[in-house]
């Protein structure tokens, strides 16, 4: 296993690209408007999956119910990752949750957007000398919004919120396609924090081939030593653990190899 | 040369052109059916946040989730019977649809009957039965075998008020149950002829579209939405123009049995909307029940109900 200072450090990010790329190539004329109306309909309607480990998590139900009642704008809570658009992290990240922020994260379709609540997520709040939080959450992740206070009043999760919707529906708000294209700088942080042999579940070099979302970026020194840890996906076998049904199984089996 | 095009012109006026009417049914049913579904979708919405003194979502919000859902740029698949399931699992409302007359439009109503159109109300769960096993999500699995569950709790008093309308009309023709409905007027209508046939439909109902307290299979907060967990994009995109085409089946098939089809659509819809909001706003006071809890009450009450309609009926 490669120790954690034999990791390089990740160099300064490149510069974020932002806005429409590609978007002269369009040739059809109703291309255009078929992109404003996605682009609308995609600021209209957010799913919302929110990881609520920190104390601003307290802050959303009044966001979310009848006193200030995010549903007007388009937002709706979402229970799983594959279904959801927004990953709302509310309050500090400890390096144990920040593993599931990113498996969550991966797992997650494009077009997805990060927004980190609370100050905890700018710069570790009022955990800045802990060892075991992760101060920035923008190094492991791109993030399209931060509300910031300790904590931010539902007023100002609203007004976060429409600062996203306003980004989605002018196509700012693409900050999901930096982490395939600087891929190499999110998981250099991430090694650094987690170990050498750190992989997700998620093979994001794979899915931004895929999706022509390849940047120069992408690959790098870190991405060269996933490559040496990495195991290669398989589905996990599935199987019942009970102990009555496992003895019979084995005495079967034995049976079987007996004759 | 003559007599060649004249037997041509002849062939020409032979040929029977009324299936070009029937395929422009086909092709309208469902999309009236879709379009209605998103009002209905909207209501169910807006019934859930004025229940809960919230504004609630704006008017074209059904619509929008379900270009923003097709419209994702990844797309998660876990195989080609996760695809298919999907398509199945609308495909078999489509074709529900077909066989559900409205006003104007037979469709296949004539030649399928309320058999059939049981028998494709069912496909649905089984497509999302194929399409969630190949996700291999345990809370899929434990969703789609809850669902087939509920399938089974709430088809015994569907099937008991299916049988008694259907001797009570002397038919399984929708298309002449309308027509016998409407002929007498408010009178002969179903739900004024059995109503305790009617009251077990309605039981009958929110088992099948799925609202609390009979929401087993998709439990939010304990199995993360059961059969969509792993469903995202364009998967959940399906599943959404599902539900809209579930929620008009439910309704429309409902007022077909019951309420007298639709003189005209003004009536139809209305009463669509009418029997549709009943399940949604039991739905939204009340919790869920446990599986086996629903399978109880439904082999219970609504099934005791429904043999005592029957009994009426035949007497």
């Amino acid at each position: 296993m490669t120790h954690i200072d034999q990791v390089p450090t990740p160099g300064a990010p490149l510069p974020v690209e932002i806005g429409v790329k590609a978007g002269a190539a369009r040739t059809n004329p109703f291309a255009r408007v078929f992109d404003e109306l996605v682009r609308f309909a995609q600021s209209r309607s957010l799913f919302m999956l929110h990881y609520c480990t920190g104390c601003g998590a307290v802050e959303l139900p009044p966001a979310m119910t009848s006193r200030f009642d995010m549903e007007r704008l388009g937002i709706q809570p979402m229970v799983s990752p594959r279904q959801a658009d927004i990953l709302l992290i509310t309050g500090y990240v400890s390096v144990k949750t920040l593993k599931r922020v990113i498996l969550t994260y991966e797992q997650m379709n494009s077009p997805k957007y990060v927004i980190g609540i609370c100050s905890c997520t700018v710069n570790g709040g009022m955990y800045w000398q802990s060892y075991a939080t992760a101060k920035k959450l923008n190094d492991y992740m791109p993030v399209d919004i931060y509300i910031a206070g300790c904590m931010p009043r539902p007023e100002a999760v609203i007004e976060g919120l429409r600062g996203l919707i306003e980004n989605i529906r002018t196509g700012r708000a693409d900050a999901w396609k930096d982490y395939y294209r600087r891929y190499d700088y999110y998981l250099g942080n991430q090694q650094r924090l987690f170990g050498a042999d750190w992989q997700t579940s998620t093979d994001v070099i794979a899915e931004a081939r895929h999706y022509d979302l390849f940047g120069p970026a992408t690959l790098g020194a870190h991405t060269a030593l996933l490559e040496q840890h990495q195991r290669p996906l398989e589905a996990l076998e599935m199987r019942i653990e009970i102990p009555e049904l496992m003895r019979r199984r084995s005495r079967s089996d034995q049976d079987g190899t007996a004759q | 040369m003559d007599w060649l095009s004249a037997m041509r012109l002849d062939a020409l006026a032979a040929v029977d052109f009324h299936w070009l009417g029937l395929v422009l049914e086909l092709m309208l049913m469902p999309l009236i059916a879709f379009v209605a579904g998103l009002g209905l979708v909207l209501m169910l919405r807006k019934i859930a946040a004025r229940l809960q003194r919230r504004v609630g979502p704006p008017l074209l919000q059904p619509l929008w989730d379900i270009i923003k859902l097709h419209a994702k740029e990844t797309q998660t698949s876990h195989g080609l019977i996760h695809e298919i399931g999907i398509v199945m699992a609308i495909g078999g409302y489509v074709a529900a649809v077909t066989l559900l007359p409205v006003p104007g439009m037979n469709g296949l109503a004539q030649q399928g009957g309320l058999i059939a159109l049981l028998y494709m109300t069912m496909i649905p769960s089984l497509g999302l039965a194929l399409g969630v096993g190949q996700c291999a999500n345990p809370n899929g699995s434990i969703g789609i075998s809850r669902a087939l569950t509920a399938m089974l709790a709430y088809d015994v008093p569907m099937v008991i008020v299916i049988f008694g309308v259907a001797f009570h009309f002397g038919s399984l023709n929708l298309v002449h149950m309308i027509a016998a409905q409407q002929a007498g007027g408010v009178a002969t209508w179903g739900m004024v002829q059995m109503p305790l046939l009617a009251l077990a439909g309605l039981f009958a109902l929110q088992g099948m579209l799925g609202k609390q307290p009979f929401e087993i299979y998709v439990a939010p907060a304990e199995i993360a939405t059961g059969p969509m967990v792993e469903m995202g994009g364009k998967f959940l995109g399906g599943l959404f123009v599902m539900q809209c085409f579930q929620l008009y089946t439910g309704g429309a098939l409902y007022v077909t049995l019951f309420l007298g089809g639709g003189e005209h659509w003004l009536t139809f819809l209305f009463k669509v909307f009418v029997v549709t909001a009943i399940p949604m706003t039991i739905a939204m006071v009340f919790p869920r029940y446990r599986t086996e809890d629903m399978v109880r009450l439904f082999w219970k009450w609504p099934t005791m109900i429904g043999l005592l309609g029957i009994a009426f009926v035949m007497n």
